[in-house]
């Protein structure tokens, strides 16, 4: 099944006669269920192209259609409830809340949903018991390695149960074993659980692990 | 209710996230509150201090006069006396609030000792009734003439221009006009002074019955009233004008207008600019602070909003942050005051005289509950306008620019 149809899709960074040129004349499909590795130099548009597709801005030209619906001609309020419904993300700098326990970082993105208290533990506990760190829920991030602060920020996508999860980079922050383990952990919920991952990355173990690499150089797909 | 409780929950541990900056943002709205607090209790010490020393000195919580008579001049003002003033008084004891009355009669005379002869404008007054009452009227040498017949008190000004002291004799002529010219013979019982440099320069006070003799009158011209505060003067006022329509209450502000309301209102505006600089202080202290945080916390911001977190979300979440900063400040500030108030400041502040005035007096620092909440809400609404700013940039900054924020 089709999630994504990107077509012609062109970014621009700047203007006033400074525009630099990010992505120009993509194409891209990316089925339900793919574990989809964007590879390629820094500067050569990995970040954008995730971006674009995690639907955080618009493209210049060109449509991006996710399931089947043309998402590049939304206002910032229809992305933003269609990014809640569908599309998750992590990022290599993690992001979490230092304040918040690793509980409150996972359940507080549930916190804009219709659930009763119940039905929002349930599915807090059983995210972060999904990245093996249930035992650590009521510890605060800055009390955690980076490994477990990356399965929080994990837990934290996981949670929304929204089908597709964008990763930038994310074992770039991580030593070779720990990374080694969140990424088997990610392809294991890629496997058993049927979620989308798309990552942009340089690493190998990704680039090994994946159904499918997409090379960008300069901001076109080389291959 | 848990989005609430996490919402506040994450702006209170905020507070103290970066501890140094928070301690930062406390202090300056500690210090904001404090002074404004302090200097409200210190303005309303000087207001009531002032009301009472205008009360007490002169005029009472007001004075009645015929009705008509304070708005033009009079060929015959002696017609337009209160007449029967036992009966009128033996009315107005019965309404509510009342006190004490002081019947009074105004007196133009010329005061002469030897060759010095000046020129006065005294009162005709019950000085047994208002020693009672009068408490701001101070004696520089010898004290009120009471229940004496002959006795006259001067005003500090006065008396020094006639070169007398207590026990001299001094002579009154009041010139008659169309009727005789009358004098009186009077021993001075007392000096005192009121604080008001120009009142006292011509200021005397004689005997009720020596004043109607001089001006060959049974009437008095106006009766002063003593209530049991300044808020039982609308149901006494009220009370006149039902039962003795043929008189006018006049409230002291009103008598004092020139004084008492004008001083009033130059210090109300006086308090307000100086709280507008409080405020402003208190304002850019938080903008500050919040603007910090916020440059801070732009990744988490952008992660937040990139996960679908709204932007009002986020800004309520930042806002709840100042708003607890705000209450913090407030509450030491306030507490402080009280401490300040109740300890160092006990005894109030000293104060040179003012101008016009002639001696120095001690402010006390009255501290009310209204003006702590006020304070309290003037606090969270400053820190909650001086944190929008920065918030507003920051929610709507596009979430790909938040996430690369370094």
């Amino acid at each position: 099944m089709r999630l994504y149809e990107v077509r012609a899709v062109s970014y621009r960074y700047g203007g006033n006669g400074q525009a630099v040129s990010a992505l120009a004349d993509v194409d891209l499909d990316v089925d339900a269920g793919e574990f989809l590795a964007i590879a390629g130099p820094s500067g050569s548009g990995k970040t954008t192209l995730l971006n674009l597709l995690g639907l955080l801005h618009a493209p210049d030209a060109g449509t991006i259609r996710l399931d089947g619906r043309d998402a590049s001609t939304l206002g910032e309020r229809e992305r933003t409830r269609l990014r809640r419904e569908r599309i998750a993300f992590i990022f290599q700098s993690l992001n979490l809340i230092p304040v918040l326990s690793a509980y409150e970082n996972v359940e507080y993105v549930l916190l804009s949903r219709p659930l009763s208290s119940a039905e929002r533990r349930r599915r807090t506990l059983g995210a972060l018991a999904a990245v093996g760190i249930a035992d650590q829920a009521g510890r605060r991030p800055q009390r955690m390695s980076g490994g477990q602060q990356q399965r929080v920020a994990i837990a934290r996508a996981l949670v929304r149960d929204v089908g597709v999860i964008l990763a930038d980079e994310p074992t770039a922050a991580l030593d070779h074993a720990t990374g080694r383990a969140v990424m088997d952990l990610l392809k294991r919920l890629n496997r058993d659980r049927g979620i989308t991952f798309i990552f942009s990355t340089h690493d190998p173990r990704i680039l090994a692990a994946a159904d499918r690499v997409v090379h960008l150089a300069d901001g076109r797909i080389s291959s | 209710m848990r989005r609430a409780a996490l919402l506040l929950t994450m702006s209170l541990r905020n507070v103290f996230r970066n501890r140094r900056r928070s301690l930062f943002a406390l202090a300056t709205i500690a210090m904001g509150t404090l002074g404004l607090f302090v200097f409200m209790g210190f303005n309303r010490g000087l207001m009531n201090q002032y009301r009472a020393n205008t009360i007490r000195a002169r005029w009472g919580h007001g004075q009645l006069y015929v009705e008509g008579y304070r708005d033009r001049a009079h060929a015959r003002p002696w017609e337009h006396w209160i007449d029967r003033p036992s009966a009128v008084m033996a009315q107005l004891r019965v309404l509510p609030g009342v006190l004490d009355l002081f019947p009074r009669l105004t007196v133009s005379a010329i005061l002469v000792v030897g060759e010095h002869t000046v020129a006065g404008q005294g009162e005709g007054i019950d000085g047994a009734a208002e020693a009672r009452f009068f408490t701001q009227l101070n004696y520089r040498e010898g004290g009120d003439f009471r229940d004496r017949p002959d006795g006259i008190v001067l005003g500090e000004g006065l008396g020094r221009g006639l070169g007398v002291h207590t026990g001299d004799e001094i002579r009154l002529v009041v010139q008659g006009g169309e009727r005789p010219s009358q004098t009186a013979t009077l021993r001075v019982t007392g000096i005192f002074h009121t604080g008001s440099q120009e009142f006292d320069s011509r200021a005397f006070r004689i005997p009720l019955g020596v004043a109607q003799r001089l001006l060959v009158t049974d009437r008095v011209e106006s009766i002063a009233v003593a209530l049991a505060g300044v808020e039982a003067w609308p149901a006494f006022a009220a009370a006149v004008r039902t039962t003795l329509p043929t008189l006018e209450a006049v409230p002291f502000d009103e008598l004092d207008r020139i004084y008492y309301r004008h001083a009033v209102d130059w210090l109300d505006a006086q308090f307000a600019f100086i709280r507008g600089i409080i405020l402003l202080v208190v304002f850019l202290g938080i903008f500050n602070v919040i603007s910090m945080a916020v440059l801070e916390r732009t990744r988490e911001i952008g992660t937040l909003r990139a996960n679908g977190d709204g932007q009002f979300r986020i800004a309520l979440g930042h806002i709840l942050e100042a708003v607890v900063l705000a209450v913090l400040g407030a509450a030491i500030g306030l507490t402080t005051g009280w401490m300040l108030s109740a300890g160092p400041l006990r005894d109030g502040v000293a104060m040179p005289p003012a101008p016009g005035i002639t001696r120095s007096f001690r402010i006390q620092i009255e501290l009310a509950i209204p003006d702590a909440l006020q304070v309290l809400s003037l606090a969270i609404l400053t820190a909650v306008v001086g944190c929008l700013l920065p918030v507003w940039r920051a929610v709507r900054m596009p979430i790909a620019d938040a996430l690369r924020h370094v």
